[in-house]
Protein backbone atom coordinates (compact mmCIF):
# COMPACT_ATOMS: atom_id res chain seq x y z
CA UNK A 1 0.00 0.00 0.00
CA UNK A 2 1.27 3.45 -0.91
CA UNK A 3 1.08 6.16 1.71
CA UNK A 4 -0.89 9.31 0.85
CA UNK A 5 2.39 11.16 0.39
CA UNK A 6 3.72 8.49 -1.95
CA UNK A 7 0.48 8.53 -3.92
CA UNK A 8 0.71 12.31 -4.37
CA UNK A 9 4.33 12.00 -5.39
CA UNK A 10 3.42 9.34 -7.97
CA UNK A 11 0.70 11.59 -9.41
CA UNK A 12 3.08 14.55 -9.55
CA UNK A 13 5.66 12.47 -11.42
CA UNK A 14 3.13 11.80 -14.17
CA UNK A 15 2.07 15.42 -14.62
CA UNK A 16 3.50 17.28 -17.59
CA UNK A 17 3.29 21.00 -18.32
CA UNK A 18 3.41 21.33 -22.10
CA UNK A 19 4.79 24.32 -24.00
CA UNK A 20 1.28 25.56 -24.72
CA UNK A 21 0.28 25.09 -21.06
CA UNK A 22 3.26 27.20 -20.08
CA UNK A 23 2.34 29.91 -22.60
CA UNK A 24 -1.26 29.92 -21.46
CA UNK A 25 -0.27 30.18 -17.81
CA UNK A 26 2.36 32.81 -18.50
CA UNK A 27 -0.14 35.04 -20.34
CA UNK A 28 -2.72 34.63 -17.60
CA UNK A 29 -0.24 35.32 -14.80
CA UNK A 30 1.10 38.38 -16.58
CA UNK A 31 -2.37 39.86 -17.05
CA UNK A 32 -3.18 39.14 -13.44
CA UNK A 33 0.01 40.33 -11.74
CA UNK A 34 2.21 42.10 -14.27
CA UNK A 35 4.94 39.52 -13.59
CA UNK A 36 6.26 37.86 -16.71
CA UNK A 37 8.21 34.63 -16.61
CA UNK A 38 10.91 34.24 -19.24
CA UNK A 39 11.63 30.84 -20.75
CA UNK A 40 14.62 30.58 -18.43
CA UNK A 41 12.17 30.35 -15.51
CA UNK A 42 10.40 27.35 -17.05
CA UNK A 43 11.62 24.81 -14.48
CA UNK A 44 10.66 27.09 -11.58
CA UNK A 45 7.16 27.66 -13.01
CA UNK A 46 6.54 24.01 -13.96
CA UNK A 47 7.53 22.78 -10.51
CA UNK A 48 5.19 25.18 -8.71
CA UNK A 49 2.33 24.50 -11.09
CA UNK A 50 2.67 20.78 -10.51
CA UNK A 51 2.74 21.43 -6.75
CA UNK A 52 -0.56 23.34 -7.01
CA UNK A 53 -2.15 20.71 -9.27
CA UNK A 54 -1.24 18.07 -6.72
CA UNK A 55 -2.38 20.15 -3.75
CA UNK A 56 -5.79 20.81 -5.31
CA UNK A 57 -6.12 17.15 -6.36
CA UNK A 58 -6.90 18.14 -9.93
CA UNK A 59 -5.67 15.77 -12.60
CA UNK A 60 -4.08 17.92 -15.25
CA UNK A 61 -2.98 21.45 -15.98
CA UNK A 62 -6.12 21.99 -18.01
CA UNK A 63 -8.41 20.92 -15.18
CA UNK A 64 -6.42 22.89 -12.62
CA UNK A 65 -6.35 26.03 -14.74
CA UNK A 66 -10.09 25.96 -15.20
CA UNK A 67 -10.63 25.33 -11.47
CA UNK A 68 -8.28 28.13 -10.47
CA UNK A 69 -9.62 30.65 -12.99
CA UNK A 70 -13.26 30.23 -12.09
CA UNK A 71 -13.17 29.37 -8.37
CA UNK A 72 -15.63 31.80 -6.78
CA UNK A 73 -13.58 32.42 -3.61
CA UNK A 74 -10.39 33.16 -5.54
CA UNK A 75 -8.39 31.31 -2.87
CA UNK A 76 -6.54 29.11 -5.33
CA UNK A 77 -5.58 32.10 -7.45
CA UNK A 78 -4.01 33.67 -4.37
CA UNK A 79 -2.29 30.40 -3.45
CA UNK A 80 -0.84 30.28 -6.96
CA UNK A 81 0.40 33.88 -6.75
CA UNK A 82 1.97 33.11 -3.39
CA UNK A 83 3.74 30.07 -4.83
CA UNK A 84 5.08 31.97 -7.83
CA UNK A 85 6.50 34.98 -5.99
CA UNK A 86 9.86 34.60 -4.32
CA UNK A 87 10.36 35.80 -0.75
CA UNK A 88 13.97 35.96 0.29
CA UNK A 89 15.72 38.89 1.87
CA UNK A 90 17.60 39.87 5.05
CA UNK A 91 17.94 42.78 7.48
CA UNK A 92 19.97 45.78 6.33
CA UNK A 93 20.20 44.47 2.75
CA UNK A 94 21.79 47.21 0.61
CA UNK A 95 22.44 49.17 3.80
CA UNK A 96 23.86 52.23 2.02
CA UNK A 97 20.30 53.13 1.03
CA UNK A 98 19.16 53.20 4.67
CA UNK A 99 22.17 55.38 5.42
CA UNK A 100 21.09 57.72 2.63
CA UNK A 101 17.56 57.72 4.07
CA UNK A 102 18.63 58.91 7.54
CA UNK A 103 21.56 61.11 6.50
CA UNK A 104 19.88 62.97 3.62
CA UNK A 105 16.35 62.11 2.55
CA UNK A 106 14.63 62.26 5.95
CA UNK A 107 16.33 65.55 6.78
CA UNK A 108 15.16 67.07 3.51
CA UNK A 109 11.59 65.89 4.11
CA UNK A 110 11.70 67.14 7.72
CA UNK A 111 12.80 70.57 6.54
CA UNK A 112 9.56 70.90 4.57
CA UNK A 113 7.36 69.90 7.55
CA UNK A 114 6.48 71.29 10.94
CA UNK A 115 7.41 69.51 14.16
CA UNK A 116 4.69 67.00 14.99
CA UNK A 117 3.80 66.36 11.34
CA UNK A 118 3.57 62.84 9.96
CA UNK A 119 6.13 61.43 7.55
CA UNK A 120 4.86 58.41 5.64
CA UNK A 121 7.00 55.62 4.20
CA UNK A 122 5.74 52.82 1.93
CA UNK A 123 7.87 49.70 1.60
CA UNK A 124 6.90 47.31 -1.17
CA UNK A 125 7.25 44.36 -1.46
CA UNK A 126 7.31 43.60 2.25
CA UNK A 127 8.45 40.07 1.53
CA UNK A 128 8.83 38.60 5.03
CA UNK A 129 9.24 41.99 6.70
CA UNK A 130 13.01 42.50 6.80
CA UNK A 131 12.93 45.71 4.75
CA UNK A 132 10.19 47.66 6.58
CA UNK A 133 11.61 46.58 9.97
CA UNK A 134 15.10 47.62 8.80
CA UNK A 135 13.68 51.07 7.99
CA UNK A 136 12.16 51.25 11.47
CA UNK A 137 15.40 50.10 13.13
CA UNK A 138 17.48 52.58 11.17
CA UNK A 139 15.19 55.48 12.06
CA UNK A 140 15.21 54.52 15.74
CA UNK A 141 18.96 54.11 15.84
CA UNK A 142 20.25 56.72 13.44
CA UNK A 143 17.80 59.55 12.79
CA UNK A 144 18.15 62.15 15.55
CA UNK A 145 15.01 64.04 14.48
CA UNK A 146 12.69 61.06 14.98
CA UNK A 147 11.31 62.46 18.22
CA UNK A 148 10.10 65.61 16.42
CA UNK A 149 7.89 63.77 13.90
CA UNK A 150 5.48 60.87 13.70
CA UNK A 151 6.75 58.37 11.14
CA UNK A 152 4.24 55.92 9.69
CA UNK A 153 5.59 52.83 7.93
CA UNK A 154 3.26 50.90 5.64
CA UNK A 155 4.49 47.76 3.94
CA UNK A 156 2.69 45.78 1.25
CA UNK A 157 3.01 42.52 -0.61
CA UNK A 158 0.99 40.64 -3.19
CA UNK A 159 1.51 37.40 -1.24
CA UNK A 160 -0.98 37.12 1.61
CA UNK A 161 1.01 34.31 3.30
CA UNK A 162 4.01 36.51 4.00
CA UNK A 163 1.90 39.11 5.80
CA UNK A 164 1.32 36.73 8.69
CA UNK A 165 5.06 36.04 8.87
CA UNK A 166 5.71 39.79 8.81
CA UNK A 167 3.31 40.35 11.69
CA UNK A 168 4.91 37.57 13.75
CA UNK A 169 8.34 39.04 13.12
CA UNK A 170 10.25 35.78 13.66
CA UNK A 171 13.52 35.39 11.77
CA UNK A 172 16.28 32.85 11.38
CA UNK A 173 20.00 33.30 11.86
CA UNK A 174 20.62 34.11 8.21
CA UNK A 175 18.04 36.91 8.13
CA UNK A 176 19.55 38.74 11.09
CA UNK A 177 23.21 38.01 10.30
CA UNK A 178 23.74 41.53 8.88
CA UNK A 179 22.59 43.27 12.05
CA UNK A 180 25.12 44.67 14.55
CA UNK A 181 25.13 42.51 17.71
CA UNK A 182 24.01 45.50 19.77
CA UNK A 183 20.93 46.07 17.56
CA UNK A 184 20.07 42.37 17.61
CA UNK A 185 20.29 42.32 21.40
CA UNK A 186 18.30 45.53 21.84
CA UNK A 187 15.37 44.84 19.51
CA UNK A 188 15.10 41.05 19.27
CA UNK A 189 14.34 38.20 21.63
CA UNK A 190 15.84 34.79 20.98
CA UNK A 191 12.93 32.36 21.09
CA UNK A 192 14.68 29.15 20.12
CA UNK A 193 17.77 27.79 18.41
CA UNK A 194 18.55 30.29 15.62
CA UNK A 195 15.14 31.97 15.97
CA UNK A 196 14.73 35.64 16.82
CA UNK A 197 11.55 37.67 17.26
CA UNK A 198 11.57 41.40 16.71
CA UNK A 199 10.22 43.53 19.59
CA UNK A 200 6.53 44.27 19.96
CA UNK A 201 7.31 47.99 19.59
CA UNK A 202 8.67 47.42 16.10
CA UNK A 203 5.88 45.00 15.18
CA UNK A 204 3.31 47.61 16.09
CA UNK A 205 5.18 50.26 14.15
CA UNK A 206 4.65 48.70 10.72
CA UNK A 207 1.26 48.27 9.10
CA UNK A 208 1.28 45.37 6.64
CA UNK A 209 -1.17 45.35 3.73
CA UNK A 210 -1.84 43.12 0.76
CA UNK A 211 -1.74 44.88 -2.58
CA UNK A 212 -1.36 43.98 -6.24
CA UNK A 213 0.35 46.79 -8.13
CA UNK A 214 -1.42 45.73 -11.31
CA UNK A 215 -4.88 46.30 -9.79
CA UNK A 216 -5.87 50.00 -9.85
CA UNK A 217 -8.74 49.37 -7.43
CA UNK A 218 -6.20 48.20 -4.85
CA UNK A 219 -3.47 50.79 -5.40
CA UNK A 220 -5.75 53.82 -5.50
CA UNK A 221 -5.94 54.01 -1.71
CA UNK A 222 -2.16 54.50 -1.38
CA UNK A 223 -1.69 58.28 -1.19
CA UNK A 224 0.30 60.91 0.62
CA UNK A 225 3.63 59.11 1.03
CA UNK A 226 6.94 60.91 1.44
CA UNK A 227 9.13 57.91 0.61
CA UNK A 228 8.63 54.69 -1.36
CA UNK A 229 11.05 51.78 -1.07
CA UNK A 230 10.61 49.38 -3.98
CA UNK A 231 13.80 47.39 -4.27
CA UNK A 232 14.44 44.36 -6.42
CA UNK A 233 10.83 43.97 -7.51
CA UNK A 234 10.73 45.76 -10.84
CA UNK A 235 13.44 43.45 -12.20
CA UNK A 236 10.76 40.73 -12.29
CA UNK A 237 8.38 42.96 -14.28
CA UNK A 238 8.23 43.52 -18.02
CA UNK A 239 8.39 47.05 -19.50
CA UNK A 240 4.64 47.70 -19.39
CA UNK A 241 4.32 46.58 -15.76
CA UNK A 242 7.37 48.57 -14.72
CA UNK A 243 5.84 51.62 -16.31
CA UNK A 244 2.58 50.98 -14.49
CA UNK A 245 4.42 50.61 -11.17
CA UNK A 246 6.23 53.92 -11.75
CA UNK A 247 2.82 55.53 -12.27
CA UNK A 248 1.42 53.95 -9.10
CA UNK A 249 4.36 55.31 -7.05
CA UNK A 250 4.02 58.74 -8.65
CA UNK A 251 0.39 58.93 -7.58
CA UNK A 252 1.19 57.56 -4.13
CA UNK A 253 3.90 60.15 -3.47
CA UNK A 254 3.54 63.73 -2.27
CA UNK A 255 5.31 66.35 -4.41
CA UNK A 256 9.07 66.11 -3.75
CA UNK A 257 8.60 62.54 -2.48
CA UNK A 258 11.40 60.01 -2.99
CA UNK A 259 11.64 56.53 -4.51
CA UNK A 260 14.40 54.06 -3.62
CA UNK A 261 14.94 51.27 -6.16
CA UNK A 262 17.31 48.29 -6.04
CA UNK A 263 20.91 48.89 -7.08
CA UNK A 264 20.42 47.20 -10.46
CA UNK A 265 17.23 49.09 -11.27
CA UNK A 266 16.95 52.49 -12.94
CA UNK A 267 13.85 54.66 -12.97
CA UNK A 268 15.33 56.68 -15.84
CA UNK A 269 14.88 53.64 -18.08
CA UNK A 270 11.29 53.20 -16.94
CA UNK A 271 9.68 56.62 -16.70
CA UNK A 272 10.42 60.29 -17.31
CA UNK A 273 8.20 61.34 -14.40
CA UNK A 274 11.00 61.52 -11.84
CA UNK A 275 14.19 63.48 -11.46
CA UNK A 276 17.41 61.85 -10.30
CA UNK A 277 18.91 62.93 -6.98
CA UNK A 278 22.49 61.93 -6.30
CA UNK A 279 23.27 61.83 -2.60
CA UNK A 280 26.71 60.87 -1.22
CA UNK A 281 25.74 57.24 -0.58
CA UNK A 282 22.93 56.50 -3.02
CA UNK A 283 20.99 57.65 -6.05
CA UNK A 284 17.31 58.27 -5.35
CA UNK A 285 14.42 59.30 -7.61
CA UNK A 286 12.22 62.26 -6.75
CA UNK A 287 8.74 63.32 -7.83
CA UNK A 288 8.95 66.94 -8.98
CA UNK A 289 7.13 69.56 -6.89
CA UNK B 1 6.57 61.36 18.48
CA UNK B 2 8.57 58.57 16.90
CA UNK B 3 7.28 55.57 14.98
CA UNK B 4 3.49 55.52 14.74
CA UNK B 5 1.93 52.45 16.36
CA UNK B 6 -0.90 50.51 14.80
CA UNK B 7 -3.31 48.25 16.66
CA UNK B 8 -4.16 45.96 13.73
CA UNK B 9 -1.04 45.53 11.71
CA UNK B 10 -2.43 43.50 8.79
CA UNK B 11 -4.92 44.88 6.28
CA UNK B 12 -6.25 42.97 3.30
CA UNK B 13 -7.78 44.72 0.28
CA UNK B 14 -11.47 45.53 0.57
CA UNK B 15 -13.25 42.70 -1.25
CA UNK B 16 -15.93 45.13 -2.31
CA UNK B 17 -13.55 47.55 -4.03
CA UNK B 18 -15.66 47.66 -7.21
CA UNK B 19 -18.32 49.48 -5.23
CA UNK B 20 -15.97 51.99 -3.63
CA UNK B 21 -17.15 55.55 -3.19
CA UNK B 22 -15.47 58.04 -5.48
CA UNK B 23 -15.87 61.80 -5.74
CA UNK B 24 -16.71 61.52 -9.42
CA UNK B 25 -18.17 58.36 -10.98
CA UNK B 26 -15.52 56.54 -12.99
CA UNK B 27 -17.76 55.37 -15.80
CA UNK B 28 -16.78 55.97 -19.39
CA UNK B 29 -19.12 58.92 -19.92
CA UNK B 30 -17.75 60.81 -16.92
CA UNK B 31 -14.15 60.02 -17.81
CA UNK B 32 -14.65 61.56 -21.28
CA UNK B 33 -15.45 64.86 -19.56
CA UNK B 34 -12.82 64.49 -16.86
CA UNK B 35 -10.00 64.24 -19.36
CA UNK B 36 -10.94 67.74 -20.55
CA UNK B 37 -10.66 69.17 -17.01
CA UNK B 38 -8.58 72.30 -16.46
CA UNK B 39 -6.95 70.56 -13.48
CA UNK B 40 -3.96 68.39 -14.60
CA UNK B 41 -4.35 65.92 -11.74
CA UNK B 42 -7.97 65.26 -12.78
CA UNK B 43 -6.87 64.77 -16.38
CA UNK B 44 -4.16 62.37 -15.23
CA UNK B 45 -6.63 60.28 -13.25
CA UNK B 46 -9.11 60.28 -16.12
CA UNK B 47 -6.33 59.15 -18.46
CA UNK B 48 -5.37 56.36 -16.08
CA UNK B 49 -8.95 55.16 -15.62
CA UNK B 50 -9.72 55.35 -19.34
CA UNK B 51 -7.08 52.65 -19.72
CA UNK B 52 -9.69 50.23 -18.36
CA UNK B 53 -12.02 51.01 -21.28
CA UNK B 54 -11.05 49.73 -24.75
CA UNK B 55 -13.41 52.31 -26.26
CA UNK B 56 -11.29 55.00 -24.60
CA UNK B 57 -8.37 54.49 -27.04
CA UNK B 58 -9.55 57.12 -29.61
CA UNK B 59 -10.11 59.66 -26.83
CA UNK B 60 -6.66 59.05 -25.39
CA UNK B 61 -5.08 59.39 -28.85
CA UNK B 62 -6.99 62.59 -29.50
CA UNK B 63 -5.92 64.03 -26.15
CA UNK B 64 -2.28 63.35 -27.04
CA UNK B 65 -2.60 65.97 -29.79
CA UNK B 66 -3.11 68.81 -27.31
CA UNK B 67 -1.90 67.64 -23.89
CA UNK B 68 1.38 69.20 -22.73
CA UNK B 69 1.62 68.27 -19.01
CA UNK B 70 4.18 65.45 -18.63
CA UNK B 71 2.40 63.41 -15.87
CA UNK B 72 -0.82 63.49 -17.92
CA UNK B 73 1.02 62.48 -21.09
CA UNK B 74 2.69 59.66 -19.18
CA UNK B 75 -0.66 58.37 -17.92
CA UNK B 76 -2.09 58.45 -21.45
CA UNK B 77 0.76 56.35 -22.81
CA UNK B 78 0.52 53.90 -19.91
CA UNK B 79 -3.18 53.45 -20.62
CA UNK B 80 -2.66 53.07 -24.37
CA UNK B 81 -0.09 50.36 -23.66
CA UNK B 82 -2.90 48.23 -22.25
CA UNK B 83 -4.56 48.08 -25.69
CA UNK B 84 -2.21 46.55 -28.26
CA UNK B 85 -4.65 46.88 -31.17
CA UNK B 86 -4.32 48.04 -34.78
CA UNK B 87 -6.34 51.13 -33.90
CA UNK B 88 -3.90 52.01 -31.15
CA UNK B 89 -0.83 51.31 -33.32
CA UNK B 90 -2.27 53.39 -36.17
CA UNK B 91 -2.94 56.25 -33.80
CA UNK B 92 0.49 56.12 -32.18
CA UNK B 93 2.42 56.00 -35.45
CA UNK B 94 1.52 59.59 -36.26
CA UNK B 95 3.25 60.71 -33.05
CA UNK B 96 6.57 59.42 -34.38
CA UNK B 97 6.63 62.71 -36.30
CA UNK B 98 5.97 64.78 -33.15
CA UNK B 99 8.24 67.76 -32.52
CA UNK B 100 8.11 66.87 -28.79
CA UNK B 101 10.92 64.40 -28.04
CA UNK B 102 9.13 63.11 -24.94
CA UNK B 103 5.97 62.30 -26.91
CA UNK B 104 8.02 60.70 -29.67
CA UNK B 105 10.06 58.56 -27.28
CA UNK B 106 6.97 57.45 -25.40
CA UNK B 107 5.29 56.51 -28.69
CA UNK B 108 8.36 54.46 -29.64
CA UNK B 109 8.37 52.68 -26.28
CA UNK B 110 4.68 51.84 -26.41
CA UNK B 111 4.88 50.64 -30.01
CA UNK B 112 7.81 48.39 -29.04
CA UNK B 113 5.50 46.64 -26.61
CA UNK B 114 2.94 45.77 -29.32
CA UNK B 115 4.79 43.40 -31.67
CA UNK B 116 1.76 41.58 -33.04
CA UNK B 117 -0.35 44.65 -33.71
CA UNK B 118 2.64 46.45 -35.20
CA UNK B 119 3.59 43.62 -37.58
CA UNK B 120 1.45 44.76 -40.53
CA UNK B 121 2.60 48.37 -40.15
CA UNK B 122 6.36 47.95 -39.90
CA UNK B 123 7.15 47.82 -43.63
CA UNK B 124 5.22 51.00 -44.35
CA UNK B 125 7.05 52.68 -41.45
CA UNK B 126 10.41 51.56 -42.83
CA UNK B 127 9.38 53.10 -46.18
CA UNK B 128 7.93 56.28 -44.69
CA UNK B 129 8.71 59.43 -46.76
CA UNK B 130 10.22 61.13 -43.68
CA UNK B 131 13.73 59.76 -43.01
CA UNK B 132 13.43 60.66 -39.33
CA UNK B 133 10.37 58.41 -39.00
CA UNK B 134 12.33 55.63 -40.73
CA UNK B 135 15.06 56.05 -38.09
CA UNK B 136 12.47 55.85 -35.31
CA UNK B 137 11.05 52.71 -36.94
CA UNK B 138 14.53 51.20 -36.66
CA UNK B 139 14.62 52.19 -32.98
CA UNK B 140 11.33 50.34 -32.52
CA UNK B 141 12.76 47.24 -34.25
CA UNK B 142 15.75 47.19 -31.94
CA UNK B 143 13.58 46.31 -28.94
CA UNK B 144 10.67 44.65 -30.72
CA UNK B 145 10.10 41.08 -29.57
CA UNK B 146 9.29 39.69 -33.01
CA UNK B 147 11.01 36.92 -34.91
CA UNK B 148 11.04 38.98 -38.14
CA UNK B 149 12.88 41.94 -36.60
CA UNK B 150 16.33 40.90 -37.94
CA UNK B 151 14.86 40.36 -41.43
CA UNK B 152 13.18 43.76 -41.41
CA UNK B 153 16.42 45.40 -40.38
CA UNK B 154 18.23 43.48 -43.10
CA UNK B 155 15.84 44.89 -45.70
CA UNK B 156 16.81 48.40 -44.56
CA UNK B 157 20.48 47.57 -44.98
CA UNK B 158 19.83 46.28 -48.49
CA UNK B 159 17.42 48.91 -49.82
CA UNK B 160 17.68 52.15 -47.83
CA UNK B 161 19.41 55.04 -49.62
CA UNK B 162 19.53 57.69 -46.90
CA UNK B 163 22.93 57.57 -45.24
CA UNK B 164 21.67 58.50 -41.74
CA UNK B 165 19.02 55.80 -41.81
CA UNK B 166 21.52 53.18 -42.96
CA UNK B 167 23.98 54.29 -40.28
CA UNK B 168 21.30 53.78 -37.64
CA UNK B 169 20.45 50.35 -39.03
CA UNK B 170 24.12 49.31 -39.00
CA UNK B 171 24.41 50.45 -35.39
CA UNK B 172 21.27 48.57 -34.29
CA UNK B 173 21.95 45.32 -36.18
CA UNK B 174 24.88 44.63 -33.87
CA UNK B 175 22.47 43.83 -31.05
CA UNK B 176 20.08 41.57 -32.92
CA UNK B 177 22.08 40.23 -35.88
CA UNK B 178 24.21 37.11 -36.15
CA UNK B 179 26.91 35.93 -38.55
CA UNK B 180 24.36 35.50 -41.35
CA UNK B 181 24.13 39.29 -41.61
CA UNK B 182 27.86 39.74 -42.38
CA UNK B 183 27.53 39.53 -46.22
CA UNK B 184 24.76 42.13 -46.07
CA UNK B 185 26.96 44.47 -44.06
CA UNK B 186 29.74 44.04 -46.63
CA UNK B 187 27.26 45.07 -49.34
CA UNK B 188 26.40 48.17 -47.32
CA UNK B 189 30.10 49.06 -47.23
CA UNK B 190 30.24 48.72 -51.03
CA UNK B 191 27.08 50.77 -51.59
CA UNK B 192 28.36 53.60 -49.42
CA UNK B 193 32.03 53.35 -50.34
CA UNK B 194 32.42 57.14 -50.37
CA UNK B 195 31.10 57.58 -46.82
CA UNK B 196 33.88 57.24 -44.26
CA UNK B 197 31.46 57.02 -41.34
CA UNK B 198 29.57 54.09 -42.88
CA UNK B 199 32.88 52.29 -43.52
CA UNK B 200 33.82 52.77 -39.89
CA UNK B 201 30.37 51.73 -38.61
CA UNK B 202 30.26 48.61 -40.81
CA UNK B 203 33.76 47.54 -39.78
CA UNK B 204 32.88 48.00 -36.12
CA UNK B 205 29.62 46.08 -36.51
CA UNK B 206 31.35 43.19 -38.32
CA UNK B 207 34.02 42.99 -35.62
CA UNK B 208 31.48 42.95 -32.81
CA UNK B 209 29.21 40.35 -34.44
CA UNK B 210 32.27 38.12 -35.10
CA UNK B 211 33.37 38.55 -31.49
CA UNK B 212 29.90 37.54 -30.24
CA UNK B 213 29.62 34.66 -32.70
CA UNK B 214 33.01 33.08 -32.14
CA UNK B 215 33.52 33.99 -28.48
Amino acid sequence: MLSELDQKSAVADKLVITDSDFEKFRDFFYRKTGIKFENSKRYFVDKRLIDRITATETESFRQYFSFMRFQASGHEQQALINAMTVNETYFYREEYQFECLVENVMNEIAASKRPGDTIRIWSIPSSTGEEPYSIGLYLLEKWPQLDNFEVEIVSSDIDSNVLDKCAQGIYNERSVSGLPARVLKKYFTQIGVGKYQISIDLREAVKFTQVNLAQPTQTRAYRGFDVVFCRNLLIYFDDASRRNAADVFYDALLPNGFVFLGHSESMSRISSLYKVRKFPKAMVYQKPA
Amino acid sequence: MGLRKTSTNIALPDENVENENREVPRDFTQLKFQILSLEPSERRWAARDLGNHPEGVPILLETLETETVVPVLDAIFTSLQKHPTHECVNGLIRFLSSEDASVRNNAIEVLQSMPNALETHILSLLNHPDSDVRIFAIDILQQLVHQNAPEWLKSVLLDETHVNVVATAVDRIVEIGDSSILPTLERVAQRFAQHDYIQFAVNTAIERIKEDTYA
